[in-house]
């Protein structure tokens, strides 16, 4: 294996570094851009305990006990998960860690796949951690290998900073064979793993000091370079993709390529600077590298030319140098990778998808919907646009539960509903669920709905803790309505939504009924499950083109124009049609039937 | 050693990263340095998502400019306009003529244009395909994606083995004949340009 050479993807890179680098212990949640790192793990490297936890947080917990235990252990997340994993990581950090251990952050400048685009490097730094920033997939695999090799050294817990655009990118990576490193076994010291005062006292300084001596190691690491360019006029100081990007325009400008963006190497570059007559950072999202020169009385120029938000691509980064006026012509001014007059093409449902008769019964409610966040998030937009609000995992139940207090003191109370998701529910939504307990008013009207798919959809299908209910082979098995009884809740009931009628009913019952309702929507993913069944097809002749199939927003569903019928009338693509039935039910005249036995 | 740089662009679902990865193990195997974006687009069936291949003798980014790709591969003719621009004046479409309606359309708040490919062949050396219907013919529409791949091939300095060699690597075994049937047709396609 030594020296060969494969592709790889950023996050199979990482995953890979971490197999070579003797790691034992890696947990996750699954989000993007960094699911495929824990399951490269699990499919490549069997010899390492990896899990999907059940949140961030105690993903992070896993492995911070491994590290303790003396192995090298990941933790890996989107930006967002960090968040929740946040309160472990700020008192974690404070110890001297045994085993190596890095936290990998999968931060999504331009919000490809999340719900805001906060800046991790800050979350870094506040942790009082080393922060990596890997600029393609040889440099993802080396760098978490010496992450760990940091963290041993220096005694920290530390952060990869991986991009969603670096995560999903191919590149040439050489492999080395893996170098056992097992745990020596838990070593108790109370006085470092017992995070409370007086111990926590010289934590602070400790961490000052690793710091510090690590900014001054910085330039020896081989990872902070400077690439010799022409004159004296500019210093161009950047990191990650947006090196490699800057790289595409061919300047005869000198380049220092940081690899370690926090701690600076200050020293280095405040003498580097002294040869220089401007200092120019480019950067992604906010100025981290810009602000930590400053603050240190470095003089730098950076977001002044440079979007604070979205992705720096190689035409964006041209735009900017010639705002600072680096260069005067222009190759792509004026030019769009994209041409947006183009009709719009949004993400839909699947065909099959046990949400879409959830939202066409809620729609027709009329009633006001608290999202969360899931594939079912796709219920906020056109053309379904029920979810009147969708912020982060688990929070519908408090949201829910504060906006009909206000709403009643107010006198304005009136029906509210939340939808939340199985994997959603288990990651944050329990606590939200048990805090209904406590002073409800049997005139708050609420109802949740819990959307149990029985996967965490929206990042391609990982297990739940209610998995179990649809695939034996899980070991998790957590029956809801059981789980729910148990915290005490009462009315709780489940409903099978491809009975239509039946669902709708008791949804619009559960509205209607004073006090708190709890609805279990059974079906499983239809893409997770690969559920086919035979497809349905439209008489042309008995629809009477009222649409209420195509509001229901089913890719196969499309208006066309048949022979010798002059309206339009709906039709059904059989290739696309999975057979849920669910048009054929929301179809007033029976147009709508199903083709038996044609399954392809 | 030529430099190529490959704009894909389909609609979720459609196989676009295995598509991605067949192009970037040929060039790997023929010796080219490359980098990619498998796709971009939110992680989810039915929206539009893109990538990019781009290999040649050293590569820094996988990121195409606007006007810099010599290829568009588009699978579905709404992305091929959509995406059209981010070709260079002389650049090629190989375009899937299969169409799959946006929620816009169905919902009829927007019409989905009816002469796509006779548009864009007026501008653009052009390839269009029914490759879902081809690929019936062979025993599954899931091949589309390789005959595009092989109307590619032609225009690019890779031997066939190593596109034989990168399908079977990234297609599940018991679909590797048929798909590379999929990938010659596309391959001697070349003669029936617009």
């Amino acid at each position: 294996m030594e020296g060969k050479k494969v592709l790889m993807t950023g996050n199979q890179a990482i995953a890979r570094g971490f197999y070579e680098a003797g790691g034992l212990v890696a947990a996750s949640y699954p989000g993007s851009p960094t699911v495929e790192i824990l399951e490269s793990i699990k499919r490549e490297y069997r010899q390492i305990y990896s899990e999907f936890s059940v949140n961030e947080k105690v993903a992070l917990e896993v492995a911070m006990g491994a590290s303790f235990a003396g192995a090298r252990a990941l933790a890996s997340m989107k930006h967002v998960g960090v968040n929740i994993a946040m309160d472990p990581l700020m008192t974690f950090t404070q110890t001297r860690t045994s085993g190596g251990f890095i936290l990998v952050s999968g931060d999504d400048p331009g919000m490809a796949s999340s719900q805001n685009e906060q800046d991790n490097r800050i979350i870094g730094k506040f942790a009082n951690m080393a922060v990596l920033d890997p600029c393609d997939s040889q440099e993802a695999k080396n760098f978490t290998k010496l992450s760990l090799e940091l963290s041993e050294t220096y005694g920290m817990p530390v952060m990869l900073r991986i991009t969603s655009r670096l995560c999903h990118s191919r590149g040439i990576v050489e492999l080395s064979d893996r170098e056992e490193k097992p745990a020596e076994g838990f070593k108790p010291d109370k006085t470092n793993f017992n995070m409370i005062p007086p111990n926590t006292f010289k934590k602070q300084f400790e961490m000052k000091e690793r710091l510090e001596s690590l900014s001054k190691a910085a330039m020896d690491l081989g990872i902070n370079r400077l690439e010799k360019g022409n004159g004296s006029e500019v210093l161009i100081i950047t990191s990650g993709l947006v090196y490699n990007n800057l790289m595409e325009l061919n300047l005869d400008i000198p380049v220092l390529k940081l690899g370690l963006v926090y701690p600076l190497p200050l020293d280095a570059i405040r003498s580097l600077a002294s040869n220089y007559k401007r200092l120019i950072v480019i950067e992604e999202m906010s100025p981290f590298i810009e602000n930590e020169l400053k603050i240190n009385g470095i003089e730098c120029e950076g977001k002044s030319y440079f979007s604070f938000t979205g992705e720096l691509g190689i035409e964006e980064i041209e735009a900017g140098l010639l705002r600072a006026g680096i260069f005067e012509e222009s190759r792509y001014s004026g030019k769009m990778g994209e041409d947006k007059s183009v009709p719009p093409r949004l993400p839909l449902f699947c065909a099959g998808c046990p949400h879409r008769p959830v939202f066409d019964i809620l729609k027709k409610s009329g009633r006001k919907v608290v999202g969360d966040i899931g594939c079912y998030s796709l219920a906020g937009i056109f053309p379904i646009e029920v979810l009147d609000t969708i912020i982060s995992m688990g929070s519908s139940l408090g949201i829910i539960k504060g906006m009909a207090k206000a709403m009643k003191l107010s006198g304005k109370s009136e029906p509210l509903v939340a939808v939340i998701g199985d994997s959603t529910f288990f990651h944050s939504g329990m606590t939200g669920m048990v805090n209904m307990l406590h002073q409800i008013d049997p005139e708050d009207n609420m109802t949740i709905i819990i959307l149990n798919n029985g996967t965490t959809a929206m990042t391609g299908g990982q297990h739940t803790a209610s998995s179990g209910s649809y695939e034996s082979e899980d070991d998790m098995h957590v029956d809801l309505e059981v789980l729910l009884r148990a915290m005490g809740l009462e009315n709780v009931r489940s409903v099978d939504q491809f009975k239509y009628k039946e669902a709708k009913e008791a949804i619009d019952e559960e509205i209607k009924r004073p006090g708190l309702s709890i609805v279990i929507a059974t079906r499983p993913c239809a893409l997770r499950f690969k559920i086919r069944e035979p497809h349905f097809y439209v008489d042309p002749n008995v629809c009477i083109a009222c649409r209420n199939c195509i509001r229901t927003n089913c890719p196969p569903l499309r208006m066309k124009k048949y022979e010798g019928i002059e309206k339009l009338k709906s039709s059904i693509n059989p290739e696309m049609c999975v057979g849920c039935s669910v048009c054929s039910q929301v179809c007033p005249v029976g147009a709508i039937k199903r083709a038996d036995g044609e399954v392809e | 050693m030529k430099a190529y740089n490959i704009m894909l662009a389909g609609v979720g679902g459609q196989g676009l990263v295995l598509t991605t990865s067949i192009i970037c193990s040929a060039a790997f195997y023929a010796g080219y340095d490359v980098k990619s974006n498998d796709v971009i687009g939110l992680s989810q069936r039915g929206g539009k998502v893109w990538g990019s291949v781009r290999l040649g003798e050293k590569i820094h980014s996988p990121n195409i400019p606007p006007g810099d790709a010599d290829f568009l591969v588009a699978l579905e003719p709404l992305e091929a306009d959509r995406w059209k621009v981010s070709l260079k004046k002389e650049g090629i479409l190989i375009v899937n003529t299969g169409e799959i309606a946006p929620a816009h359309v169905a919902a009829e708040k927007a019409e989905y244009p009816a002469d796509i490919i006779e548009r864009l062949s007026a501008s653009y050396r052009l390839y269009a395909i029914d490759a879902a219907s081809e690929g019936k013919k062979l025993g599954s529409a899931k091949v589309a994606n390789l005959f595009l791949i092989g109307v590619l091939a032609r225009h690019i300095d890779i031997k066939k083995e190593a596109w034989h060699a990168a399908i079977r690597e990234n297609v599940p075994a018991g679909f590797i004949e048929m798909n590379i049937r999929a990938f010659d047709i596309g391959y001697e396609m070349h003669k029936q340009n617009h």
